[in-house]
């Protein structure tokens, strides 16, 4: 009898340690986004066609990338609000360098990922070494990537960007049956996160981290190391996602690129029901959150409200989304 | 091992006074920033003069930097993460609130301050509640209200500022004054330090040093678990911080409606909106993001260093030049700064 439950016991263990690979919120937003997809179809006839659906799935991918790397960041317990300065300075780096050299899309990709993972690794350090709250240091370096960035930008807007970049953009060229290539990647690497996140040594850290700092650097965890590695993941995905935000727009790059990013990506991520507190969170939920997000803009404009009104929703869906959760833990802990 | 050996050094007691004690630290980078562009300044290398006249002018700048530093005090005191994005957006709100009861409706001026501060305070109070009684973090709940009330301000007025001729007329509230009997031997100075500023600045410093709330906010700031078994009303007291914070958001809608001559719906949130520089003055003025540390007359000396050094850096450079170095100036010193208190709490376990 004991033989036959032996060999049984690491592995339901096994499953016990894992979370369950979709969460209850991630399934109500995935209900919520069904339902105002079907609202929105009802109501304005254009919605369900692939020249409305197509630019929303284009939006989403930068929000949704940058939300991957925010969402480890957020995991480990701290927080990068200078995303939004570092998608203008790696936006205006590869931009200068389209104009200027022509080079070629890998390269240009290449060239704006180096310009993020520095970035990223600048935070990385003061945040890991300097052992600051992130919040704090990343608003100061939120300041200086402005101040890079604008220095890159010169006086004026990045003119005449030659479509190298339109691979991931808007028109034909940036989709392959039908599905534009930006989104394509973006889901590619938030699975690839999903994955690493959930069934890998390294990717559990980061929840310990989150969990209890302490705790973790006994357990064995290189703390920060890991702590540095969040941060250059998010400056890595800066970079890419600025390509994205490059090829969506038009043949100019004006100076409010990138502004205010950082709350849309953090409302994206809290929204996905990642814990502000760190130690819980997933890369599916802030994906699920970020095209609800895009939804609620998108189909406020369709349905020809003011656009600023979408924010509003915007701020709703956090409290209802937050408040949720608390509740549930609240419901836990009582029980 | 090492305490009982000789008396620390005299150098070391220098040391340990700037990184513990923000205030002289503060004293002597002002003292620094402003010899520095006087130095410049006689040197020729500036666009215009850096002088007292000018130090002075640019005291406006004061007025509503200081009071949301205060308010941002009043929040990240009260600890478990307090913080407050959303001065910004609730200075947009209440100023369009201020532009249509004074504006349009024709309300006494009094009457419309009141109200502006006191929606201030309503805006506040929906952070506080949701912060203290439901429990979310801070930053997801002012997070939330900032993307509220931002959108509210805009959609109120359909996008359009409110500039009658009532609200234009406010603007002499933003200009500079002799002061009486001394006046003559010092530079007029703005009249919003005399109506909003120093009250403000006096009401804060009473409550956080004269009165039981003040000492109740730092309790529950510095471990709001023992002040819970002690007995202090701990939701209540760290509610009325988020409450207070509205309010100064509130009156600072009404300067910087003054300032503009116009209620602006994005009067607090365009650009790097006001919430930003808020924090950085907040946690420049030795105010711990933790919780349970800080003081009104570091946030004050804060303000001003960052303000002159500011003003500096505008005649240092030709053009929009110079509001670009203010960003870098703005963001290196909240780096130093932070990197500071890291450095002081592990050598002498805290600033004071």
């Amino acid at each position: 009898m004991t033989t036959v439950a032996e060999p049984k016991a690491p592995r339901t263990s096994k499953i016990k340690n894992l979370p369950s690979p979709i969460t209850g919120q991630e399934l109500v937003l995935v209900g919520v986004i069904v339902i105002l997809w079907a609202a929105l179809a009802v109501s304005t006839p254009a919605f369900l066609t692939a020249g409305s659906i197509q630019p929303l799935l284009v939006a989403t991918a930068p929000i949704a990338l940058v939300g991957v790397g925010m969402t480890i960041v957020i995991i480990t317990g701290g927080i990068d609000v200078s995303v939004g300065g570092a998608i203008m300075v790696c936006s205006v780096i590869t931009a200068k360098t389209l104009v200027g050299s022509g080079v070629n899309l890998g390269v240009a990709v290449l060239i704006s990922i180096i310009a993020g993972a520095v970035l990223g690794l600048v935070n990385g350090v003061l945040i890991a070494y300097g052992r600051v709250h992130a919040i704090i240091i990343t608003f100061g370096t939120a300041n200086l990537f402005m101040f890079l960035g604008l220095r890159i930008f010169g006086s004026g807007t990045v003119n005449g960007i030659p479509g190298t970049l339109g691979f991931f953009g808007r028109g034909p060229d940036g989709r392959t049956l039908g599905v534009p290539h930006a989104f394509l990647a973006t889901v590619l690497i938030t699975a690839a996160a999903w994955w690493y996140l959930r069934h890998t040594a390294g990717g559990r850290h980061f929840f310990a981290i989150g969990g209890d700092a302490q705790a973790a650097r006994l357990a064995g965890v290189r703390v920060q190391r890991r702590v540095l590695l969040a941060y250059v993941i998010t400056g890595v995905l800066v970079g890419l996602a600025s390509c994205f935000v490059i090829a969506q727009g038009t043949s100019t790059l004006d100076q409010s690129v990138g502004s205010g990013k950082e709350l849309a990506v953090i409302a994206a991520v809290v929204i996905g029901g990642t814990s502000i507190m760190g130690g819980r969170g997933s890369v599916l939920g802030t994906m699920l959150g970020a095209l609800l997000v895009q939804t609620v803009s998108s189909g406020v404009t369709q349905l020809g409200w003011r656009s600023q009104l979408s924010d509003l929703f915007v701020g709703i869906f956090i409290i209802v989304a937050v408040g949720a959760d608390l509740l549930r833990a609240r419901a836990r802990r009582n029980r | 091992m090492t305490v009982a050996e000789a008396p620390p050094k005299e150098k070391t007691d220098f040391v340990r006074l700037f990184l513990t004690q923000r205030i002289p630290l503060l004293a002597v980078l002002i003292v620094l920033v402003v010899v520095t562009f006087f130095i410049n300044d006689a040197g020729g290398y500036l666009t215009a003069p850096y002088d007292f006249d000018y130090m002075s002018a640019s005291l406006i700048n004061a007025v509503p930097l200081a009071m949301l530093g205060l308010a941002e005090m009043l929040v990240i005191l009260s600890g478990r993460g307090g913080i407050d994005l959303s001065v910004g957006a609730i200075v947009s709100l209440a100023g369009m609130v201020f532009g249509f009861a004074y504006g349009m409706w024709g309300w006494p001026l009094w009457l419309a301050i009141i109200a502006t501060a006191a929606f201030g305070a309503l805006c506040g109070a929906v952070n506080g509640f949701l912060v203290s009684y439901i429990g979310f973090p801070a930053l997801i709940a002012t997070l939330a209200t900032f993307y509220a009330f931002k959108s509210l301000a805009i959609v109120i007025n359909n996008q359009q500022p409110i500039s009658t001729e009532p609200i234009q007329q406010l603007f002499s509230l933003s200009k500079s004054v002799e002061i009486p009997i001394i006046g003559q031997y010092i530079p007029d100075i703005p009249l919003g330090i005399f109506t909003f500023l120093l009250p403000t600045v006096v009401a804060v410093w009473l409550l956080m040093a004269r009165t039981a709330y003040g000492r109740r906010l730092y309790a529950i700031g510095t471990n709001d678990v023992a002040a819970r078994w002690s007995g202090l009303p701990v939701r209540d007291t760290r509610f009325k911080a988020y409450v207070y914070a509205g309010l100064i958001s509130g009156l600072v809608a009404v300067v910087t409606v003054a300032q503009f001559a116009s209620a602006r719906p994005d009067a607090g949130v365009s650009g790097n909106g006001m919430a930003l520089p808020a924090i950085t003055i907040a946690v420049l003025g030795g105010v711990a993001i933790t919780g349970g540390i800080g003081r009104v007359a570091g946030v004050v000396l804060a303000t001003l260093l960052i303000v002159w050094l500011n003003a500096g850096i505008l005649l240092a450079f030709v053009g929009n030049e110079g509001s670009q170095y203010q960003l870098l100036a703005l963001g290196a010193v909240l780096v130093f700064a932070a990197l500071l208190n890291g450095l002081t709490n592990r050598k002498y376990g805290g600033a004071q």
